[in-house]
């Protein structure tokens, strides 16, 4: 029986690191997001469905297969837009016992902005400025929880809103306005120009990526890997475009300003500090009363505190402030745009990335052949320096 | 003595073991069956956008309205109707034509023939099949050469518009649904009707 119990009692904190360390690792996943994606999707945890959704979206995007990014980012959208009330997976990430990365992926906002960023550039693709419209004003509500000066301080999105209110009978004047009065350390976009019927969604870089930072790790930071691209040039007909970011997603993920859940997290770092250094206190005043007491009543009181220290160093083993570090990663570092008008019939453009000093960086450089309708619905090309080229459209 | 303090542990020991795994278990871990509900409830999976009982609302109201215009319910002849695609000015995007298929069924459901709508998104199927008959390929109980295909008396749209509000208290969404019919002939609006719906949400804390 004597035997039963230590043994118990020393199994105790391995069990509990077995249930705090789950395991969903994905069997057989190639690096081909078009591949991996919806495998992911089918046979991953729930909770990541959303973040391999948004992954295998831009992977689609990137390979020109639309209808497949239009879908999957439907179904995240959907989940973001339903995510209000009680969520049972939420509600375990702020408990002490389980990581963040417990709840639902739905992305920090600069994700969920790129989702619908993303699907407003699909809604234009289809004839929709509106929906497309609708998109980038979801985006912006997004991004408005972030502190104050950096608001909803999305430049494309409001350009892009005005923009689409103009091809829709509207007036973009107000959206044009507040992406005057947005502080961003890029040059802003030019005036409109109503009569450009191809659209030009461009970017390039390596978006930002996650980890964790604090003694427990619970502390979410942000690092964007340095883009050899700083800018691009759009060449099309006689024209050459400079273009430059218009935004920045390094520069959104890290100005949105602190989170509720660091706060749960913090609390959950202290927690788990405090209980070990009690278990640490219990333990050692423990065994020095039972190894110094001789008589029964002594022991008893020394293993009753050395398995009390156990108990509160089990308990601070098994809380869990780790901050969630799921990240969409194949997002771009800078969005570019431009509207340019050319006559009916096949045209061919390129897209040149260039780096700091201005030299093309000629292994990424991408042709589009399209087609531009004789109809009022604009043509809109999407190109990220992760493209296929040539692309079709 | 001893036996006692062991019990008391092994019952802390086993408490903390199952605090640590109770709570990895997942809510509905059978998953929820299929639940058929009317669309015009609201369900258990919602949102602050727009939903089908909204669309069921604000459809049965305007349909409802049209029905009692004069011009439509004392007209002399029957009046024709062309549905104009609704504008979408809010932030959620919508099948824009959802809202007018829907009143359209409901007027052609129970207007018992007071109003007539104008299949204008066949055109091209319609005045192919004219081509054919015109051209003799196909044969025709009318002389092809007159042109059938009606004029509209009104014009039936709407715009959606929408304000959003984001805090740290949640979301608000209120839309504007407004629909109008246009006489065709003079561009007046002889009938307007609108619908309001205000839907809030706050996210878990987690996602703030």
């Amino acid at each position: 029986m004597k035997k039963c119990f230590w043994a118990l009692l020393l199994a105790a904190p391995l069990w509990l690191a077995g249930c705090a360390s789950e395991n969903h690792a994905i069997p057989g996943l190639t690096g081909d997001i078009l591949l991996d994606g919806p495998k992911a999707i089918a046979v991953g945890p729930p909770r990541d469905k959303v973040l391999w959704q948004y992954r295998t979206a831009a992977g689609a995007l990137h390979a020109g297969n639309y209808p497949m990014a239009k879908s999957y980012l439907d179904d995240a959208l959907a989940s973001i837009g339903g995510i209000y009330g009680k969520d049972a997976t939420a509600k375990q990430a702020r408990g002490y016992f389980h990581g963040e990365e417990k709840k639902t992926f739905i992305g920090e906002p600069y994700e969920r902005v790129m989702a619908y960023y993303y699907r407003g550039i699909l809604y234009w693709m289809d004839g929709e400025p509106d929906n497309a419209r609708a998109c980038f004003r979801s985006g912006q509500i997004e991004d408005s929880s972030a502190v104050d000066q950096y608001s909803s301080d999305y430049i494309l999105l409001d350009y892009l809103d005005g923009l689409a209110s103009i091809k829709t009978g509207g007036d973009g004047t107000e959206a044009l306005n507040r992406v005057i009065k947005q502080t961003t350390p890029y040059p802003k976009p030019p005036a409109y120009e109503p009569q450009a019927n191809t659209l030009f969604f461009i970017e390039f870089g390596q978006g930002p990526l996650k980890f964790a930072t604090g003694r427990y790790e619970e502390e979410l930071r942000f690092r964007t890997p340095p883009s050899r691209i700083k800018s691009a040039v759009l060449r099309v007909e006689d024209k050459a475009i400079a273009l430059g970011p218009y935004d920045d997603l390094a520069y959104q993920a890290t100005t949105r300003g602190g989170r509720v859940m660091d706060h749960i997290l913090a609390n959950k770092a202290v927690f788990k500090s405090t209980t070990s250094v009690v278990g640490d206190a219990a333990l050692v005043s423990g065994a020095l009363v039972a190894a110094t007491e001789r008589n029964t009543t002594g022991l008893a009181v020394g293993l009753g505190l050395m398995a009390a220290g156990l108990t509160s160093k089990i308990i601070s083993a098994s809380t869990t402030p780790a901050a969630d570090i799921r990240c969409w990663d194949n997002l771009p570092h800078y969005l570019t745009f431009s509207a340019v008008s050319l006559a009916p019939g096949p045209h061919t453009a390129t897209v040149e990335f260039r780096d700091e000093f201005g030299n093309v960086l000629a292994d990424l450089t991408k042709t589009i052949n399209l087609n531009v309708a004789a109809t009022p619905r604009d043509t809109v090309v999407y190109v990220s320096d992760r493209s296929l080229t040539p692309q079709n459209r | 003595m001893l036996h006692q303090y062991r019990s008391w542990l092994l019952a802390v020991a086993a408490a903390g073991l199952f605090t640590g795994c109770a709570s990895n278990g997942v809510h509905n871990p059978g998953g929820v069956g299929v639940t058929e509900m009317r669309p015009d409830e609201r369900g258990f999976v919602a949102g602050t956008g727009v939903e089908s009982q909204d669309l069921v609302a604000v459809t049965d109201k305007m349909a409802r309205g049209i029905l009692g215009v004069a011009q439509i319910s004392q007209a002399q002849g029957t009046p024709r109707v062309v549905l104009d695609p609704v504008k979408n000015e809010t932030r959620f995007p919508i099948n824009k034509d959802i809202f007018l298929t829907r009143i359209r069924a409901q007027l052609n459901e129970k207007a018992a023939g007071k109003v007539l709508f104008l299949a204008r998104d066949r055109m091209a199927a319609l005045e192919r099949e004219r081509d054919l008959k015109v051209s003799g390929q196909v044969t025709a109980n009318s002389d092809p050469h007159v042109v059938e295909f009606k004029g509209a008396d009104f014009f039936l749209t709407g715009t959606l518009q929408g304000l959003t509000t984001k805090t740290s208290a949640g979301t608000s969404d209120y839309i504007l649904y407004a629909f109008q019919l246009i006489d065709a002939r003079t561009s007046d609006i002889i009938w307007e009707s609108s619908a309001e719906i205000k839907k809030q949400g706050l996210e878990d804390a987690a996602y703030r």
